[in-house]
């Protein structure tokens, strides 16, 4: 059996602090995808990514006090990507068919929504669900090896 | 129509997801909708026989010319009336067969799903609709089937049900796809109104009955539906007996008067059904559970019903549509009689069934007339359309066909007279407990007699439905007149010929009438004769069931073979086999086209990405003479990121990003999997000494290289990038058209993408939620389940349930 690994403080205060503004960032690129560099993809990852620090630095313990169950989100994310494809089918278009809404918001400017940025949406909750189920595997043979709870 | 199939399927789905909350009102949910469906198809029963009933043509899948094609014309008014009727008082029956039970969501979805996709085989014109809905039904009656799932034989059943007429399925498929391309014609209408005709279309129609034959349970493909017995009674009642083994006959009744005629179509049709006819019979007289006696008598009859309306002359097919009504009346009363016996008793051997005459008065009376109705006794629907099956028989012209299926019929209504006496006397007329054990006899049956006094009255709701359905036996027996006038309208949609056909319950002294007479009188004799033998001989093993037994365990057994040979679990051989295929086949590839300029790659000429480059080759170097797993890991990262610059200089920052972060997560989820692992590689193996392993590599490094040099030389066509470039703003309202591309102008990709990507993530958690299932349980064996409940309980939550 493993000895306890011992966590650093400084890692995990600097991951503490670190955690919102990576989930903020990681909805920025997912986003901004459409018009510059960026996507769902990408998004998700940035996301992932902070799920996997927080198992860096608070064990099976810090993943498990998420309470999100990957299956879900890995279900929600297939399901809302499918469904922006099944709209367009419904109104008659391609598969996937974009849609554009544009409005004026008074105080944020002009407003452009294009359904595929849904699409987007779905693919980064997906890779988010991904990256958890891989993350909740460690963690789960962490408990079995009776090491860090 | 289109909305009231929709309604079925709506229906099943809130039934279902009901899950342990459904309880009664799914039944009367699920009746509620078949009843709606009768009541509609008698609302509209004028215009369909007129030949105006009501057609629905949706466009499904336009580019692959599918389309869901329903029409309501006489036949499937007739059909839709059977299945939505004898749907209804099967629902209610079960209502009181079930009692309280939580699983009656599952039961009462499965079951009105299947209602649904029956009446879509029944209504389809389509001929991929017809497909469609007949898979459909296979699905239903494999979970059906396999009800009680905790009972391996069931499962087993199951499986073998669902194997032989999906395999049948595609057959028929296949015999569509033939049709449908050799004549361009999508629906069964358009082929009846210009009939194809060559080899071809005998392959095809071979294919087709091959379905049909799957599906009716007949020889050889029968002795699934004995099988599917395992099932809850009013579910073999409605599928096993009323409703989905007619499919095949519907399919055949709508093909054979236009193609009887063309090529080996009446001999292949008559032989399957006279072989079920025969072989079904004589399993019949040797079964003592009720049950499974019918299922064999289903088999026979269904064999009966598959040559008079294959044999597609106007006189036999109006004779079988009217037997197929006929039999799904008195055999879903036998059914459902069985049932209140087997529920108000517990059993349903005839050996230890008596005087159940006195005890279940009205029970005894539905088998009684249904009883009759089977044997063809006057004054019952059964004895009518007999009369005319062998009228029809009698004056068809059509060669030696004709008469071997005369003889065939007349021989296996013997049997049929005889088991239908042996089951009717075996349920009810037995005066003293029957049987003392013999030779024949299984060691272990238990053949205790069962006490009448003791037997549970059963409520009236109970038995309504049973008897219900033997008082329509013999009323439309004694009303044979305007009931069959109705039935040669409903015909006329098959053949208009049938039109003038009529039914009588008297026809007077003729050939018919006398053969009708000596098979019955032949039929008693032959029950009397056997039956001290056969009132204790135990069923013997199906010899189709072992030859298919067989043949699945040596399918099964090839496969496990195969596998062990191919997957020998050495990771290091999985990589040769595919790295050298590779290598091959792009190799070869490039031999055979080789291109005879290869052009230098284009470099942006920044110093920035000649170091890049630079590094990430030394880096790849590196991972290749490093010991340390370790190193290796970080050495491939860092390879990576020294790309992902590269993407950057040459203007791809998308690419780049993305190089970036699954880089990052690789070598942080390399580490974590290195932490468990020996730090360092494991030996080679002996098998692929070192100048193998070097020749590999360096094959598909070349290869590669080489294909990566030719592949931007290949252009035949322009590129679609300045199309991409030019409609990304205005179509897809995006500027940055890497991600345009991802998710519009290519969505469907990333949809693919992201498909795999969920499966292989539900993989992963499913296999660490197996690998702990299984050490639970390891743990419960060894008696020290140590997880303390602190952990249980926080694993309840969240990731963790």
């Amino acid at each position: 059996m493993r000895q306890a690994p011992k966590y650093s403080v400084v890692l995990a205060a600097t991951v503490n602090g670190l955690t919102p503004i990576l989930l903020l960032f990681s909805i920025f690129i997912t986003l901004r995808g459409h018009n510059a560099p960026g996507g769902g993809f990408a998004g998700g990852l940035v996301m992932g990514s902070a799920v996997i620090l927080r198992y860096l630095t608070a064990g099976p313990a810090g993943v498990r006090s998420l309470r999100f169950d990957p299956i879900a989100l890995i279900g929600t994310g297939l399901v809302l990507a499918v469904s922006v494809g099944l709209t367009s089918l419904i109104f008659d278009d391609a598969f996937l068919e974009s849609a554009i809404w544009k409005w004026h918001a008074p105080v944020i400017g002009d407003v452009k929504i294009v359904s595929s940025s849904i699409f987007d949406v779905g693919v980064h909750i997906l890779v988010v669900g991904v990256v958890m189920a891989v993350i909740v595997a460690f963690a789960e043979a962490d408990d079995e090896m009776g090491g860090r709870t | 129509m289109i909305s009231l199939l929709l309604a079925h399927f709506a229906a099943a789905a809130i039934c279902l997801s009901a899950g342990r909350h459904g309880a009664r009102w799914a039944l009367w949910l699920a009746a509620a909708v078949t009843a709606t469906t009768f009541g509609w198809l008698v609302s509209q029963s004028g215009d369909a026989l007129d030949g105006d009933g009501p057609t629905t043509d949706i466009d499904w899948i336009p580019q692959l010319s599918l389309s869901i094609d329903l029409r309501l014309d006489g036949f499937g008014l007739l059909m839709g009336l059977i299945v939505s009727g004898i749907g209804t008082l099967v629902l209610l029956y079960s209502v009181a067969y079930f009692g309280r039970r939580n699983d009656l969501g599952r039961l009462a979805g499965l079951l009105i799903g299947f209602a649904g996709a029956m009446l879509g085989i029944v209504w389809a014109d389509g001929l991929l609709t017809l497909f469609v809905f007949w898979e459909l039904t296979s699905i239903t009656s494999f979970l059906l089937i396999g009800f009680t799932d905790k009972v391996p034989a069931a499962r087993a059943a199951a499986t073998r049900a669902f194997l032989i007429t999906g395999a049948g399925g595609l057959a028929m498929l296949a015999g569509f796809i033939i049709l449908t391309t050799t004549t361009g014609a999508t629906t069964i209408s358009e082929l009846a109104a210009d009939p194809p005709t060559g080899t071809l279309t005998n392959v095809a129609l071979v294919l087709v009955l091959l379905g049909a034959f799957t599906k009716s349970a007949q020889f050889p493909f029968h002795f699934w539906l004995p099988g599917a017995m395992a099932a809850p009674t009013p579910v073999s009642a409605y599928l096993h007996s009323a409703t989905m083994v007619k499919a095949g006959l519907v399919v055949v009744a709508r093909f054979a008067p236009t193609f009887a005629t063309e090529g080996p179509w009446r001999w292949f049709v008559v032989v399957a059904g006279l072989a079920s006819l025969l072989v079904g019979g004589f399993r019949a007289m040797r079964q003592q559970d009720a049950k499974l006696a019918l299922a064999h008598g289903t088999v026979s009859q269904l064999g009966f019903l598959m040559v008079l309306l294959g044999l597609g002359t106007a006189a036999t097919t109006y004779a079988g549509v009217a037997m197929l009504v006929a039999h799904a009346l008195f055999k879903a009363a036998l059914f459902l009689s069985v049932g209140v016996v087997d529920h108000e008793t517990g059993t349903r051997d005839m050996r230890r069934l008596h005087g159940l005459a006195r005890a279940l008065p009205v029970v005894a009376a539905s088998v009684t007339i249904a009883a009759a109705s089977m044997a063809a006794i006057p004054p019952t629907f059964g004895f009518v359309t007999k009369e005319k099956a062998l009228d029809g028989l009698l004056d068809a012209e059509i060669g030696a066909v004709g008469v071997v299926a005369l003889v065939g019929i007349a021989l296996g209504s013997v049997l049929t007279v005889a088991y239908t006496i042996r089951i009717a006397v075996g349920l009810l007329g037995n005066d003293a407990p029957g049987a003392s054990p013999d030779a024949d006899t299984a060691p272990d049956a238990d053949l205790s007699p069962v006490d009448p006094a003791g037997v549970h009255r059963p409520s009236l709701g109970f038995v309504a439905a049973p008897a219900l359905l033997a008082i329509l036996s013999l009323i439309a027996g004694l009303a044979a007149g305007p009931v069959g006038d109705w039935i040669a309208e409903a015909t006329a949609s098959l053949d208009p010929k049938t039109a003038e056909k009529h039914l009588v319950l008297w026809p007077g002294i003729n050939e018919a009438l006398l053969l009708s007479t000596a098979i019955i009188a032949a039929g008693v004799a032959l029950w009397w004769f056997t039956r001290p033998r056969t009132r204790t001989v135990d069923a013997r093993h199906s010899l189709a069931t072992v030859w298919y037994d067989r043949l699945y365990d040596g399918l099964l057994d090839g496969a496990r073979r195969t596998t062990a040979l191919t997957q020998s679990g050495s990771l290091p051989f999985y990589l040769g086999i595919v790295l050298t295929t590779l290598a091959v086949a792009l190799g070869s590839a490039l031999i055979a086209g080789a291109s005879d300029s290869i052009t230098s790659p284009r470099f942006s000429n920044s110093p920035v990405e000649f170091i890049a480059v630079l590094v990430t080759g030394a880096l790849a170097v590196g991972v290749v003479f490093t010991r340390s797993r370790f190193a290796a890991a970080v050495l491939l990262g860092g390879s990576g990121y020294a790309l992902a610059i590269v993407y950057l200089v040459q203007g791809a920052p998308d690419l780049a990003i993305t190089q970036f972060l699954v880089e990052t997560l690789t070598i942080v989820v390399f580490l974590l999997v290195l932490a468990r692992l020996p730090s360092d590689f494991a030996p080679a193996p002996e098998w692929a000494p070192r100048f193998a392993r070097l020749g590999i590599s360096a094959a598909v490094g070349v290869t590669v290289a080489w294909f990566a040099f030719s592949a931007s030389e290949a252009r035949t066509e322009p590129s679609v990038g300045q199309d991409y470039l030019a409609l990304s703003e205005p179509e897809a309202g995006g500027r940055n058209v890497v991600n345009v591309i991802l998710v519009d102008f290519r969505g469907f990709d990333t949809m693919g993408e992201i498909t795999v990507l969920a499966i292989a993530g539900a993989g992963v958690v499913n296999l660490v939620r197996a690998a702990r299932r299984q050490q639970r349980l390891k743990r419960i064996e060894d008696g020290s389940d140590a997880l303390p409940d602190e952990v249980a309980s926080k694993r309840k939550i969240g990731v963790w349930r």
